[in-house]
């Protein structure tokens, strides 16, 4: 079951490179929130009931409905539906992703001993890797953000491959950082969206030396 | 005393919040500087080396950089009352706010003896420093503003990656102590160790404004008030290096120590570099200070790179940098009010607009260049000394090469705007303030006594920073 999981995982990742449509990118966020609900569960059994009550509300609550919610709001608001021109092709980004897959699965063969889960490691590098291929291959600041909350799965992700045992403080950690992605999605992306049309990295050129 | 820092400073967050006019938020924010003081004096002497709450200790590295916030934010508040007197109630309420949040996230890095406690603490001090950047609300600040979070954001969850690469690199460890990491580093796996020492510096480095993500911190001082930038130039840059300065200590007792010395020299030279090319590029003399930031804390990257005595120059250097950066930075705002615009173009003639404010940034620039009596001279003589006793002859050559090029650039900025002929009928000397341009004054002062007079205990203080290193 939880190979299962980690395979939709993955493959959720490389439809990121062939699609172009940010209502996809939208769907795909939450469909990631739910795979990571999943493997909290079967991967956090252990631990005592209030630190399993946080990460599954982090997961399912945050991950799985706040975020992609406040997704789909962001892309009815400001009406911007596909990833822009400039962008490279889905072919190329295909390229990327899987050449970013066959590294990550190298350095986490060649790096992973017994205090980590190698195929954790390996999904979860892969899932920064793909964050930062979007943030840098994409124009538009929508894609940028998903990059970012790709990178935050992945970093969730590895710290289930670090150990089951995740102290508290881990926990807490990573509410702050889905806090701070809320924060942008909520607050800042709604006031770009009022102040620059297309949402495009090339408009955010005014401070310069 | 935690608690009772605590229960005031929220108190004070909570009456700022809720101020109805500015001499209420004046009051009331007043009050948390008089806490924060209070709490860095109550630190030094009564709670010294004492750990509160599991996850705090009052060390000499936490006391050393409270004890400079705890000088340096007042001043930046006192400034801040006659910068923003434009700004009605809730916009200065908010800055205030700010304000306090950022002093207030920086001392938990301060004090945090837990890798994953200094990290939230870090990730606090991206909320409060967003409040700071947005504070103009316009396309500039709002554009800064989502770079800083986007970047911050991202460069801090690499930094989270890291830690939780250290946790695994030490086999058994559950605990994200610096103080237990430490004690297991025989047996961690040195792969884990470099892949962790490299993230956490990658992700920090947004905080420390040094290679590679140094570019927000230049942004987000560019579209903050001045006595804001001050304090994100200083406080924020001294929280990132706390923070990468006990991951340093943890791996300094680990057989990658030589590995990491080496990481630390290439990064500070690069750091040192890019600061070199874009002093003279830019057209701006906020970014242009910040850019001087960057340059400042290479040195103290190739400081820590060198080890040794190396530490001991980084930590002065450090000190020494944050008096004379923010009095540079308080009295830059000045220069703004004067002339309303940062751009080079339009400064000029400041020694005959105001004289005062000419000497402060003289000073300044003295300090800035690390000529004599600069306390930066001692630091960079000792890093200097040490790239030669270590045979470093390729960072030596690249690093006076770059420092020259500094050199010469900080000159020809700062005597442009000292002498350069302008129109000084623009100059507006109705937002003058006197007595802020005397505390800058005392804070560059300081700076440059230092240099001359270095008291034993402020020299033991940092000794004891570097014991093992």
């Amino acid at each position: 079951m939880l190979f299962a999981l980690i395979i939709i995982y993955v493959v959720t990742l490389v439809y990121l490179a062939i699609t172009d449509r940010f209502r996809n990118y939208a769907s795909l966020i939450m469909l990631q929130g739910w795979v990571l609900f999943g493997v909290a569960i079967l991967q956090l059994h252990a631990i005592n009931w209030a630190e399993l009550a946080f990460v599954l509300a982090e997961t399912l609550v945050f991950k799985a409905i706040i975020v992609p919610y406040m997704l789909f709001n962001i892309i009815r608001k400001t009406g911007v539906a596909r990833v822009h021109e400039g962008s490279v092709t889905g072919m190329n980004s295909l390229l990327m992703f899987i050449t970013g897959l066959l590294v990550s699965a190298g350095i986490a063969y060649y790096i992973a001993d017994t205090t980590v889960n190698v195929v954790f490691f390996a999904v979860a590098l892969y899932a920064v890797l793909c964050g930062l291929i979007l943030i840098t291959t994409h124009k538009r600041i929508f894609s940028h953000l998903i990059g970012f909350l790709v990178i935050e799965n992945g970093v969730f992700l590895f710290s289930l491959a670090v150990g089951v045992e995740m102290p508290m403080l881990v926990n807490i950690a990573m509410m702050l950082d889905i806090l701070m992605s809320v924060l942008m999605l909520g607050v800042f992306f709604s006031k770009l969206g009022e102040r620059i049309r297309n949402l495009t990295s090339d408009e955010l050129t005014s401070l310069k030396d | 005393m935690l608690y009772i820092y605590l229960i005031l400073a929220l108190l004070s967050l909570a009456l700022v919040f809720n101020a109805k006019s500015r001499k209420s938020v004046n009051a009331w924010a007043a009050l948390f500087y008089a806490v924060q003081a209070g709490a860095a004096g109550w630190a030094i002497t009564v709670d010294f080396g004492q750990t509160v709450w599991h996850y705090m200790t009052f060390d000499y590295l936490g006391v050393l950089f409270h004890g400079l916030t705890a000088i340096i934010s007042p001043i930046v508040f006192f400034q801040s009352r006659s910068y923003l007197d434009t700004e009605n109630v809730r916009q200065y309420r908010l800055y205030n706010i700010g304000l306090i949040g950022l002093c207030m996230a920086v001392t938990g890095v301060y004090y945090a003896n837990n890798a994953a406690v200094s990290w939230i603490f870090l990730e606090a001090t991206t909320l409060a420093t967003a409040l700071l950047v947005y504070h103009r609300r316009t396309v500039r600040s709002l554009e800064a503003t989502w770079k800083y979070v986007f970047v911050s954001s991202v460069g801090v969850a690499v930094a989270y990656l890291g830690i939780l690469m250290l946790s695994t690199a030490v086999t058994g460890e559950e605990s994200l102590s610096y103080t237990q990491l430490m004690s297991s580093m025989a047996s961690a796996n040195p792969l884990y160790m470099k892949l962790a020492f490299l993230l956490i510096l990658t992700g920090y480095s947004c905080k420390m404004e040094i290679f590679p993500l140094y570019t927000v911190g230049v942004d987000a001082n560019h579209a903050s008030p001045s006595p804001a930038s001050a304090l994100i130039s200083t406080a924020l840059v001294n929280a990132g290096f706390v923070a990468f300065f006990r991951v340093y200590q943890v791996l300094a007792v680990s057989d990658i120590y030589e590995w990491i010395k080496s990481v630390l020299l290439i990064t500070g030279v690069l750091s040192v570099l890019i600061a070199a090319v874009y002093l003279r590029r830019t057209h701006n003399y906020k970014r242009f200070l910040t850019y001087s930031t960057v340059e400042n804390l290479g040195i103290v990257m190739i400081g820590l790179g060198l080890g040794g005595w190396g530490v001991f120059a980084a930590l002065f250097h450090l000190t020494i940098h944050s008096l004379i950066k923010s009095g540079m930075f308080l009295q830059m705002a000045q220069v703004g009010r004067i002339f309303r615009s940062y751009r080079m173009n339009r400064i000029g003639a400041y020694l005959n607009i105001y004289r005062l404010g000419a000497i402060v940034m003289l000073m300044g620039t003295v300090g800035l260049l690390a000529f004599p009596p600069s306390g930066l001279f001692i630091s960079e003589l000792i890093v200097l000394k040490e790239l030669i006793a270590g045979r470093h002859w390729v960072v030596l050559t690249l690093f006076v090469l770059l420092i020259c090029l500094v050199i010469f650039t900080l000159c020809r900025r700062f005597i442009g705007m000292l002498l350069r002929p302008v129109n000084t009928a623009v100059a507006d000397m109705g937002s003058v303030n006197r007595t802020a341009t005397w505390l800058h004054f005392a804070l560059i002062f300081t700076a440059l006594l230092l240099g001359i007079v270095q008291p034993q205990k402020f020299i033991d203080f940092i000794h004891a920073i570097t014991v093992g290193l």
